[in-house]
């Protein structure tokens, strides 16, 4: 009789129990690796939507399961209670301030529930209420540095997060470039009252004021040369009377010997009664009024200058900044290259004091 | 051909197959009851049961064991070769359990016992009619299906489940250790890789689609060998017909089945 015919019972006793044995060790260790020998510590949360997460889901803490969403329902206050559970191998995680975070990806590779400790000391009671970040008391937390959220290390999640910050601001700036299209329009239809309508009100007035300005800067200019003229041809009179005095006095046959001659003039002046000394304290006095005249001019021009300095420095900012009004009409409406940066020149001197004649 | 002749034969094909439906699941249900009772009538037949494992399980394991250890090493050299220049060499374990345990270790199981023991069950009882038995059993009040087929179907359902064990675990380890010649790997990664994923839910899917084969193919066999009438070449026509229904009906509960586990 063959072998295996004769210990058919043996062989195939020890085929089967072999196979159950196998099957419970199996059955074992893989019991062991899902927890089921292991004590879960329970607790409750709040989602404001039960998308991305389900029964099951595993809660992780850097890189590792710490725990998984057990049960999930729908609240009367159209919320999500959250009850789940955290293993008792990270329970020492579970400090005070812990807070979910549902990271969902934004290439739709699924969504990931992270679990950030607090920074308390005491551990979290069983059955504690663990806030999520987006939550009110989670933002609290979070302002108050109570619990960290470390940056994600993901690439692609940390690029596209950067993202919706980008967008939001170029949604603004398009936002804003519309509004300013808009304001730009009306102001120059003369239908704004904000600021760039005052601008271009403030730069039509400020041209009404100078052109004003330079009316009267130019009667006074007028007036002060025709002052200066009477005044040079006061000083060319006197000079050519020094000049015929200067010949005079070289001509020993002249006016000097005949003023020196004890019989001369000079006699006849000293005894003429102080008349011809009052004629030239009379002279000297017109002299003296004509110069206080000059010099209360050049103080009135003095006292004018930084006005008109500031005047013409202010027209010269309205005829910039309307300029860069033109310019961004000219560029409208798609603010083709938009108003260029503008370089100003910083002034040489600000009044004529501080010119070096 | 008449109309009235037309119909008549559509109509005796169709009274035909519902005979043979309804005659086929009365044969079913009697030889499951008569399975589960074997046991509390265990001296009837416990020696066929186990020669039937002896020949259907252990007499099996060499080729289901090399059959699981080509299997396994293939998926091992793809999961850290191809899968691996992907970045996704891990997905090689759950590639595994999905091949090995869930999906083609109880099907490729099924086959190896379909071939086997399938056409030799049908032959077998297909001979034992032609040679009368089955009519000196009945003659001396032995039912057959208790004491030929309940016992079959034992030994098939029984043994199919054990190689199913056995085949998980040459294609989850025996693999292992064949790699460890081509394509070293810590045993402990691979260990801890593989708990990973496996899950008992795997395992108890392997076992059920294992019994569901059993129980198919040991039915379907058994049927087809009783179904002989008298000519001896009417046997290997059963083992034909029972490897035929057997590798179908396997592949369609194997897919309601999958089905099952993954719409459900």
């Amino acid at each position: 009789m063959k072998f295996r015919i004769k210990y058919a019972d043996r062989i195939v006793g020890l085929f089967v129990v072999l196979a159950a044995v196998l099957l419970c060790v199996s059955v074992v260790v893989l019991g062991g690796n899902q927890r089921w020998f292991a004590r879960n510590y329970h607790f409750t949360s709040r989602f404001a939507s039960g998308g991305g997460i389900a029964p099951g889901t595993a809660i992780n803490m850097k890189g590792f399961q710490v725990g998984k969403i057990e049960r999930i329902t729908l609240n009367a206050d159209n919320e999500v209670d959250v009850d789940f559970v955290i293993y008792d191998t990270y329970l020492e995680k579970a400090k005070h301030n812990s807070i979910l975070e549902l990271v969902t990806s934004p290439i739709g590779l699924g969504s990931q529930l992270l679990f950030h400790p607090g920074k308390g000391e005491a551990r979290l009671e069983e059955g504690a209420f663990v806030p999520t970040a987006d939550s009110p008391e989670g933002q609290a937390l979070l302002e108050q540095e109570l619990v960290d959220i470390p940056p994600k290390d993901d690439t692609i999640t940390r690029l596209l997060a950067n993202v919706n910050p980008l967008l939001e601001n170029v949604n603004k700036t398009v936002v804003t470039v519309n509004r300013t299209l808009t304001e730009v329009n009306r102001a120059l239809a003369g239908q704004s009252s904000g600021p760039l309508g005052q601008i271009v009100g403030d730069a039509a007035d400020t041209m009404a004021g100078v052109e004003a300005l330079v009316v009267g800067v130019k009667d006074q200019a007028q007036s002060v040369v025709a002052k200066a003229d009477d005044l040079v041809s006061s000083i060319n009179r006197i000079t050519l009377n020094l000049e015929a005095t200067t010949e005079a006095l070289r001509d020993p046959t002249g006016l000097v010997p005949k003023l020196l001659d004890p019989k001369g003039s000079i006699k006849t002046i000293l005894d003429d009664k102080n008349a011809l000394y009052n004629s030239l304290i009379g002279s000297l006095a017109e002299t003296q009024k004509t110069l206080r005249n000059i010099q209360s001019m050049t103080t009135t021009l003095n006292a004018q200058m930084p006005t008109i300095a500031a005047t013409l420095e202010e027209t010269r900012t309205a005829i910039g900044k309307a300029q860069d009004v033109l310019e961004g009409l000219k560029n409208n409406p798609l603010l083709r290259g938009g108003i260029p940066e503008r370089r100003d020149q910083a002034p040489v001197y600000q009044s004529l004091r501080d010119a070096e004649l | 051909m008449t109309l009235g002749l037309w119909l008549e034969r559509i109509g005796r094909t169709l009274r035909e197959r519902l005979y043979g439906l309804f005659y086929g699941l009365g044969y079913f249900f009697n030889v499951l009851k008569e399975s589960i009772l074997f046991f509390k009538r265990r001296q009837v037949g416990f020696r066929v049961l186990v020669m039937q494992i002896l020949f259907t399980g252990y007499e099996a394991l060499r080729i289901s064991a090399v059959l699981a250890l080509a299997i396994g090493v293939a998926i091992n050299l793809i999961g850290s070769s191809l899968l691996a220049g992907f970045g996704q060499g891990k997905l090689m374990y759950t590639l595994l359990i999905i091949v090995i345990t869930r999906e083609l270790g109880p099907l490729l199981t099924a086959f190896i016992v379909i071939a086997r023991s399938g056409t030799a069950i049908a032959t077998e009882l297909g001979g034992m009619v032609v040679a009368h038995e089955i009519e000196a059993y009945v003659a001396v009040g032995v039912n057959p299906i208790t004491y030929l087929a309940a016992p079959r179907v034992l030994g098939v359902v029984i043994s199919m489940m054990v190689l199913t064990v056995y085949f998980n675990v040459f294609g989850l380890f025996g693999s292992f250790a064949v790699m460890q010649l081509l394509k070293p790997v810590a045993f402990q990664e691979y260990m801890k890789n593989l708990v990973e994923v496996l899950t008992v839910g795997d395992l108890l899917l392997g076992l059920v689609k294992s019994l569901v084969f059993g129980v198919i193919i040991s039915v379907v066999s058994t049927y087809r060998g009783f179904a002989v009438e008298r000519s001896t070449t009417e046997v290997p026509v059963a083992g034909i017909r029972a490897v035929g229904t057997s590798f179908i009906l396997c592949i369609v509960a194997d897919a309601a089945l999958t089905a099952v586990l993954y719409l459900g």
